[in-house]
């Protein structure tokens, strides 16, 4: 009988994390529900458009759901803090959540979010090319002077780990295509 | 013009293969000398190897007396110079020596002889010596004879280089009192050159074993006693005196037959420094001859001669078939003895001229070998003929050598075993070296001929020398071909170990003589600059003035004078070349008491730059200990070979100041300043210092480029990237803002 491959332990402690930060969501969340039902059952309907692009956004930094999730609390949390400020039972956070003006508010909101991010960052990226362009050219220059000043053994250093890194990357690819049948 | 090398070189070549004297013609046995071949100069040759003589003027033939006495040949008269083209030169600030006023009967073999003034003692009878530049001349015995007269001896009054305008160079002149009754040989006209017994001990013995004994207690031999070389200092001719011996290596002008017969193996050159032995072996056969008026062997060549000599001893050679008078039988014979510790000392010969006597010496003959060995269309009768004769043919003795007849000649003829297994072990050791140059035939012929006589020279593709010759052999062969490869290949086949381990006995002389040789070995192995074979050649040589052509125009001998000559010359050359070469790494390192290995080695570096702050350094600290205050001459040669040296600097503004400083230091001709500018510690320091963090932030500039714009860089993507998450933030501090103003408005 095969014996079973051991696990990597990085990937094992990976594996319970997982398992022990999913056990804190379920704790905090069942806490809330019990001790602020009705504000959860507002959050959770009015951010429904945050889950959705929290679902869709495979991004790492998750830019996408932070700003649908940040405009769409905006619209959002009025109606919390009228709750908080009134009568804070299940009825009146069905009642809010089932008034059809309230809920547009909110995922207008929300629109305004993916609307802000989907508009804002080529804006901004055009910027940050500009701005990167400069820092290169002024980069350059440095390195320019570096030059007229110590010669070109200033970018000896350089010039050598651009060759180790190629000769690393050609000894990778060797590797590879020794790997293939 | 003339020059020297080729005097030398015919002399040296002539050793070799002596030439065969006319039978009875008078000539006898004189060694060729330069004079015989080459045409000696106008005034003086030249010795450097690329210089062509310019004027060859006729060749002095020996003087064709029927006597058969031989004659060390001399420069013949030269055509008068013009006084007004040839000023002239001043020895030392008192002698003022003649070039326009040549004394030829007082010319030596090497040097010709001019009129001199004293300024100090107008009238003084002066005459002087200019040797051929480049010939090692004896220094160390000039030094002793200016300090203290030699009785016997033409006194010397003064030596030193000169610049001698008749061959553009400097050549060392010897300044000596005039023998004002000429030469011995000359008193005689065409008549032989007799003295009868009773007058020959007062005339001739006595002054020159004055000579003999008191150069012997200041250490030296004379080496050039003979019959043609003895001169009267008085017009009445009753002061004889022994001329000099300075302008030569020690028995280089000696005829063959003065010479004992293991030195005269070897060529002129490598006859060596020898003992008062050696002079009384000469004074002998020039009592033979002053005794006999004539040379008894005059109808044998050279090697005719030596093979008399080795077969029935020198005494029964020239004396035997001679009426010898009973009174001068023993002298005679204990000067002429063949072995040194039977010859006469200084000490027998002053009692015999006191009139006591000596025990006789014992005749003892050689030992007849049962049949004789033929060889080269001769019978020889003994190991040593044999050995001579095999070192002029090499090609036939090792045939003979390899076919075992000479192994088979010594067991049954001479049966010596222990000789034949020396010589089976000799020719079994260059089986094994077959192919190399340790197994080559002149190797397996020398080696055989080093024991067959332990006693003869070395003897190496006709280059023959004594141990103690190897110095002057040295210099002469550099002289003759500008190269070292035979005496080279002497030192790297070891052949003077062998040479040592040859003999009977090992004396504290020989160890000596071996340990020597083995540190030219390790000197001539080391390819860098203070190594090699010139390092041997000073270090042997330490009177041998710096054969460098930098300097071929001056005369340096002594490293005091060496610095100051540079810079001299600096203003004649070609200043892109470098004031260095191999002949003066060697000259220096052999002659200057401080330890100068670090710069040597900087010096022999592959890099430019290194090598040449390694002669800056040389140079700096060669003026700094010698206390020259000012070189403008070498400081500006070297400042502007610079560039590569300041070029070690890596800021340019550095570089940049130093350029502008070096002139400065220039003009103030000081090579420390110099040396402290270029290779500052501190500035190089720094330099270093700075030139690693201006490295690590050049690698730091082209590490964020690389990580804007590099290979792999999505620029736009990553921006996007940026802009998403600036539009995030902005979106989380909207939503804090609106917030905080959502719970404001509420509690109001």
């Amino acid at each position: 009988m095969a014996q079973p491959q051991p696990q990597p332990p990085n990937q094992d402690e990976r594996r319970k994390q997982g398992r022990s930060n999913l056990t804190w969501i379920l704790l905090v969340l069942t806490c809330l529900i019990v001790l602020a039902g009705p504000t959860m059952i507002v959050l959770v309907l009015g951010m429904l458009p945050t889950l959705v692009a929290l679902i869709i956004d495979r991004t790492k930094q998750k830019s996408n759901s932070l700003c649908v999730g940040s405009i769409n609390f905006i619209g959002v949390f009025p109606y919390i803090m009228g709750l908080w400020g009134g009568i804070n039972d299940f009825n009146a956070a069905f009642t809010i959540v089932g008034d059809i003006f309230n809920l547009l508010v909110m995922y207008s909101a929300a629109a305004f979010g993916w609307f802000l991010f989907l508009t804002m960052p080529p804006i901004i990226s055009s910027f940050v090319i500009v701005l990167q362009q400069r820092k290169v050219a002024q980069l350059r220059a440095e390195q320019k002077d570096l030059i007229d000043e110590w010669g070109a053994e200033v970018a000896a250093i350089v010039e050598v780990h651009k060759m180790e890194k190629k000769e690393q990357h050609m000894e990778h690819g060797m590797e590879g295509m020794g790997g293939q049948p | 013009m003339a020059n020297a090398l080729d005097q030398a070189v015919e002399t040296a070549a002539a050793q070799e293969d002596a030439p065969v004297s006319p039978v009875g013609d008078g000539s006898a046995s004189v060694p060729a000398t330069p004079n015989d071949t080459a045409a000696p100069s106008a005034a003086l040759p030249s010795d450097k190897p690329d210089q062509k003589p310019v004027d060859k003027p006729a060749p002095a033939k020996p003087k064709g007396k029927p006597t058969g006495i031989p004659e060390a040949p001399r420069n013949a008269p030269q055509p008068p110079l013009d006084a007004a083209q040839f000023p002239p030169v001043e020895l030392n600030g008192r002698y003022m020596i003649y070039p326009a006023m040549a004394l030829p009967d007082l010319n030596s073999p090497q040097a010709m002889a001019y009129s001199v003034e004293d300024r100090r003692e107008p009238g003084r009878q002066l005459f002087a010596l200019i040797c051929k530049p480049g010939l090692p001349v004896r220094t160390s015995l000039m030094r002793e004879l200016k300090s203290q007269n030699i009785n016997g001896m033409i006194p010397m009054a003064d030596y030193g280089p000169v610049f001698w305008s008749p061959v553009d160079q400097t050549a060392v002149a010897i300044v000596f009192e005039r023998p004002l009754g000429g030469r011995f040989l000359d008193t005689f006209g065409d008549q032989p050159p007799r003295v009868n017994e009773y007058e020959l001990g007062k005339l001739i013995l006595e002054p020159v074993a004055r000579a003999i004994s008191e150069l012997q207690a200041v250490d030296f031999a004379h080496r050039a006693i003979r019959l043609d070389h003895l001169f009267f200092m008085d017009k009445e001719r009753r002061e004889l005196v022994v001329g000099e011996c300075l302008s030569s290596p020690p028995g280089y002008d000696q005829p063959v037959i003065y010479e004992p017969i293991e030195r005269a193996y070897a060529m002129p050159s490598g006859r060596g420094y020898g003992m008062s032995y050696d002079d009384m072996y000469a004074l002998g056969i020039m009592t033979v001859f002053a005794l006999l008026g004539t040379n008894p062997v005059a109808k044998l060549n050279d090697d005719e001669m030596l093979s008399a000599k080795a077969e029935n001893g020198s005494y029964q050679c020239l004396c035997g078939n001679e009426r010898i008078p009973m009174a001068l039988i023993e002298p005679i014979r204990g000067l002429l003895s063949d072995e040194e510790f039977e010859r006469w000392n200084m000490e027998a010969l002053d009692h015999w001229l006191n009139g006591q006597k000596k025990t006789p010496i014992q005749r003892r003959p050689a030992t007849k070998p049962k049949a004789a060995f033929k060889f080269g269309g001769r019978d020889h009768m003994t190991a040593r003929s044999v050995a001579h004769a095999f070192s002029k043919n090499v090609p036939e003795a090792v045939k003979i050598i390899k076919n075992g007849k000479l192994e088979q000649w010594i067991t049954s003829s001479l049966g010596e075993t222990v000789l034949t297994d020396a010589i089976t072990g000799i020719i079994a050791a260059c089986k094994v070296n077959e192919g190399s140059p340790d197994g080559s035939d002149d190797i397996l012929v020398s080696k055989v001929c080093m024991r067959l006589d332990p006693h003869a020279p070395i003897r190496y593709k006709n280059f023959s020398f004594l141990p103690d010759g190897f110095g002057a052999a040295l210099a002469v062969e550099y002289l003759r071909k500008g190269n070292f490869q035979i005496p080279g290949e002497i030192l790297a086949r070891d052949l003077l170990s062998f040479w040592v381990g040859a003999q009977e006995s090992r004396t504290p002389d020989l160890t000596s003589q071996e340990r020597t040789f083995q540190t030219l070995r390790g000197f001539a192995k080391i390819n860098e600059m203070g190594y090699g074979m010139e390092r041997c050649l000073y270090e042997l040589n330490p009177s041998l003035p710096c054969q460098s052509q930098i300097l071929r125009t001056t005369y340096v001998d002594h490293i005091d004078d060496f610095i100051v000559a540079l810079d001299q010359v600096a203003d004649h050359v070609d200043t892109r070349s470098r004031p260095m070469d191999k002949h003066i790494a060697a000259f220096i390192v052999t002659h200057f008491k401080y330890d100068i290995a670090p710069h040597l080695k900087a010096l022999s570096d592959k890099k430019e730059e290194t090598s040449l702050i390694g002669l800056l350094s040389l140079y700096a600290l060669m003026q700094w200990r010698m206390k020259v205050p000012t070189l403008f001459g070498l400081s500006s040669w070297l400042g502007g070979l610079l560039a590569p040296a300041i070029g070690t600097y890596h800021s340019r503004t550095t570089r940049r100041t130093i350029e502008q400083e070096i002139p400065a230091l220039v003009r103030q001709g000081s090579l420390p300043e110099l040396f402290d500018l270029i290779d500052n510690a501190e500035r190089r320091h720094i330099d270093t210092t700075d030139f690693d963090e201006a490295q690590v932030a050049f690698a730091h500039a082209e590490a964020e480029i690389e990580s804007t714009v590099g290979e792999g860089v999505d620029q736009n993507k990553a921006a996007l990237e940026v802009g998403e998450r600036v539009t995030a933030m902005i979106a989380i501090v909207l939503s804090m803002i609106a917030t905080t103003v959502i719970i404001f408005v509420q509690t109001m």
